[in-house]
């Protein structure tokens, strides 16, 4: 078993977050040595769905991928694992983990909150290690996971290094629509008014991007004539300063105060006021950052969609979506991927119709929508459990490959790391899985688990 | 051999069962039969007989709604409609604690004690709401009182579909739980909840008699480690043979249960378990306590069966443990296992065909047979 203590834990947190330089000793700062070599052999290495390699290996150098291939050999010093399938490890886009319970149950965040500082160092370790066991290696980590606006949501490795525990400090902008607000159920009013305030949200965004746009125009408009002013004033300057000697030559026998001539070009465009929360949503608008709303019921779902679709730019993601299936056609047109938490899920009360569909995924993806899977930002550990809940939309219909793109690459490309995660290929980083069988079955146990090119989990005899 | 889809096969069988016309369907029989559902089999490239054993091409023989025979070398009547399976075949999982049909009916608000009471007369087992257990493989529920009475009355074991039960009479549930105690009525304490129970096995009356005789085993529902340890006293301090159901740390007392010769039902789980309440399963296994899994439906969903038996499976439960809790385990602690829990000769043909191992839980429910009639066809 591979054991870290909690002491060198914390310490690589507390180091992520920028506090580690007042506890950094020696003991407690450790950092992977530069020129760490990572050799893993596998019966198969998956390096994309539906990609496979047979009798590979894959290289790894600094925390990265740098070679994957059947020829690829070990080199003198590396350190050596084996086992029978290699693939990328598995990112839970949707979880409730690496927060403190008031953070993650916050309804008081807004669009410039920022999760990555909320991040909780204290975490227990026993936790992270049953987080890697279950091949969850990367989170999404949200605070006001059910508040109107979480604010912007980071991707984090599950124990990795201190110096890339988090893998993107802003990886989304998070909503939700019609959600229980302090264990009080909205009526259908405030749930439709929460519609509105997503696009009303998105609006002030966009405007105020608009009026920033505007801002840099005018200023640089302003730039030039101030130019071209002073270029026009530099030809007949001696004339111009005799004029000026002359008025206040002027001004002093009348015994007053002198006046200096105005131009036009003195007047500055000001700039539009500084909004963390604007900044942030403008963002959104634009594009720049996807929005996850968490909606559940058709007719918000509706809603949603029609408010949202003069934002062209906007890359919306749903989470949970229990209703989604009547839009699927319009969600699968207007590429928006839906997280789905595919948790079976009973009955609020005998006599009540199912809630919750676990063929949802299935028939989502059958009908062409993209579909991610989320442990449902549960606190806690619930992701520990992802890979299980991942193989019950697979029982329920989901085709396989499609649950393992969802866990892999799916969510990487959704949260803007596809550049990273997702894939076992050279140039990306080294979060892997070392299973013992095919991801997603009975017999695909986590044997090791690489975070940024670290073991950092190994089951127990291996 | 006839060769079709197992998907055909389901629909033109679960026809035939409609009809009755044998003769009218499409399936070629030679020889003529009186009807389709007295006699039929079922063929697998994996049937799971027995307490566990899986067998490569298998045969189920079903004759009157029960197993005739079951395993590779089964002689089977020249003209026999077959229907072939591409995956496993397996019996029926069964779950304890279900409460499908039962709505209003758990409890009595007024009287904590009502050992002669049955579910089983107050289940609709016509609800729809057993269809939904039906879709996750379940074939058999043990339906229980709720943990708010002290002594609840029989427990019942119910079929998903047919609308039959297997056992009015399986346990006397009792409750160790501290729903069972109310400041409004008796008892308020463990002192007198446990005090009323010795004093009512004492007298030895109606169910309780049953019980301390060993004709009736007890169902002791628990939630808190101190309550297991209550109920084991209880329990081995008459001789009384039954179960505890519930307590996520169970386990941590299973010593305790194995010298008392108690069984535990475990469960239900949940997504994000903890991981000590995992590793106390494992301690029951360990210890050698007979198994079954807590069902906690219709507030939870079926399905919750089969993920909760793959997190024991992670957590390093032997597969074929986990197995019998599903099935045979189950069936032998609700005292039904000649009748359901396994395909062996005589048992009733409740019986499961998935897409793979059903322990996997990308294996999909693609037909249920119960009694031997088609409660479920073909692919969902």
């Amino acid at each position: 078993m591979h054991e870290v203590t909690s002491a060198t834990r914390a310490s690589r947190w507390l180091a992520a977050l920028g506090a580690g330089l007042c506890l950094a000793t020696p003991a407690l700062a450790r950092s992977p040595q530069t020129g760490d070599v990572l050799w893993i052999q596998a019966e198969k290495v998956v390096v994309r769905p539906g990609e496979e390699l047979a009798d590979a290996a894959v290289l790894v150098e600094d925390g990265r991928i740098v070679a994957v291939g059947p020829d690829v050999q070990a080199p003198e010093g590396a350190r050596q694992l084996t086992g029978k399938v290699v693939c990328a490890g598995f990112i839970d886009p949707w979880t409730g983990f690496g927060l403190d319970a008031r953070s993650l149950r916050d309804e008081r965040t807004s669009a410039a909150s920022r999760s990555v500082d909320a991040l909780d160092p204290y975490v227990d370790p026993r936790l992270v290690e049953d987080m890697l066991r279950g091949g969850v290696t990367a989170l999404r980590v949200q605070a006001g996971a059910t508040a109107k606006v979480g604010g912007l949501g980071a991707l984090v490795r599950c124990l990795p290094d201190a110096d890339d525990l988090v893998v993107s400090e802003e990886a989304c902008m998070a909503m939700s629509v019609g959600l229980d607000r302090n264990d009080r159920m909205l009526d259908v009013f405030d749930r439709v008014a929460e519609v509105d305030a997503v696009a009303a949200a998105l609006g002030s965004g966009k405007s105020y991007r608009e009026d920033q746009l505007e801002y840099r125009d005018e200023l640089a408009e302003w730039q030039k004539a101030i130019a071209e002013k002073e270029e026009e004033l530099e030809d007949d300057f001696k004339k111009a300063k005799k004029d000026r000697e002359k008025e206040i030559e002027k001004a002093e026998e009348k015994g007053k105060e002198h006046k200096e001539k105005r131009y036009k070009e003195d007047k500055k465009p000001s700039a539009p006021k500084f909004d963390a929360d604007k900044e942030a949503l403008a963002r959104v608008a634009n594009g720049e950052l996807p929005l996850i709303v968490e909606v559940h019921r058709a007719n918000e779902i509706r809603e949603l969609l029609a408010s949202l679709e003069e934002y062209t730019r906007v890359r919306l993601i749903l989470a949970g979506a229990t209703e989604a299936l009547p839009f699927a056609e319009e969600l699968a047109e207007r590429d928006v991927p839906v997280i789905v938490w595919p948790a079976p899920r009973g009955k609020a009360r005998p006599d009540a119709y199912e809630q919750a569909d676990p063929a949802l995924a299935g028939k989502l993806h059958a009908a062409g929508v993209e579909v991610l899977l989320g442990s449902g930002g549960q606190a806690g550990i619930a992701s520990r459990d992802l890979s299980l809940l991942a193989a019950l939309a697979v029982g329920h219909g989901l085709e396989a490959e499609a649950a393992f793109e969802a866990l892999t690459v799916g969510a990487a490309r959704a949260l803007d790391v596809s550049d990273r995660l997702g894939t076992v290929e050279r140039g990306k980083s080294a979060d892997l899985l070392v299973l013992d069988g095919d991801p997603l079955t009975l017999d695909g146990r986590v044997r090791h688990a690489v975070c940024g090119g670290e073991v950092v989990y190994t089951a127990e005899g291996n | 051999m006839l060769a079709f889809t197992a998907r055909q096969s389901h629909r033109a069988l679960r026809a035939a069962l409609r009809t009755g016309a044998t003769a009218a369907l499409a399936l070629s029989v030679a020889a003529p039969l009186a009807r389709a559902s007295d006699s039929f089999a079922i063929r697998g490239s994996h049937v799971v007989v027995g307490s566990g054993q899986v067998v490569a091409d298998g045969v189920v023989w079903i004759e009157n709604g029960k197993v005739k025979a079951a395993g590779a070398d089964v002689q089977l009547p020249e003209g026999l409609p077959v229907v072939e399976h591409d995956g496993f075949v397996t019996p029926g999982l069964i779950g304890f604690g279900a409460a499908e049909g039962l709505t209003g009916e758990q409890f009595d608000s007024t009287r904590s004690l009502m050992p002669e009471a049955e579910v089983a007369l107050g289940v609709d087992l016509s609800h729809r709401d057993f269809e939904a257990l039906c879709r996750a493989g379940i074939t058999s529920v043990v339906l229980t009182p709720s943990s708010r009475a002290l002594a609840g009355g029989t427990t019942a074991v119910a079929k998903t579909a047919g609308n039959r039960l297997v056992s009015r009479d399986a346990h006397l549930a009792l409750s160790f739980e501290s729903a069972a105690l109310d400041r409004e009525r008796f008892p308020t304490s463990y002192g007198a909840a446990v005090n009323e129970l010795d004093r009512r096995v004492e007298a030895g009356e109606g169910r309780f008699a049953e019980a301390a005789a060993g004709r009736l085993p007890v169902l002791m529902m628990v939630a808190a480690r101190h309550q297991v340890l209550r109920a084991a006293g209880f329990a081995q301090r008459h001789g009384l043979r039954g179960a505890v159901m519930g307590g996520a740390l169970t386990g941590e007392v299973a010593d305790v249960l194995a010298s008392a010769k108690l069984a535990a039902i475990v469960g239900p789980l949940s997504v994000g378990q903890s991981r000590r309440s995992l590793d106390a399963v494992l301690e029951l296994h360990a210890a050698g306590v007979p198994l079954a899994f807590a069902l906690g439906t219709p507030w939870r969903h079926p399905d919750g069966l089969r993920l909760d038996a793959a997190m024991c499976v992670r957590q390093g439960l032997p597969g074929d443990a986990v197995w019998g809790m599903l099935t045979s385990g189950a069936a032998a602690i609700a005292g039904v296992d000649s009748a359901v829990g396994s395909l062996a000769p005589g048992r009733d043909a409740d019986l499961v065909l998935w897409s793979g191992n059903p322990l996997e839980l990308g294996s999909q429910v693609e037909a249920v047979y119960v009694d031997g009639v088609p409660a479920l066809g073909g692919a969902r």
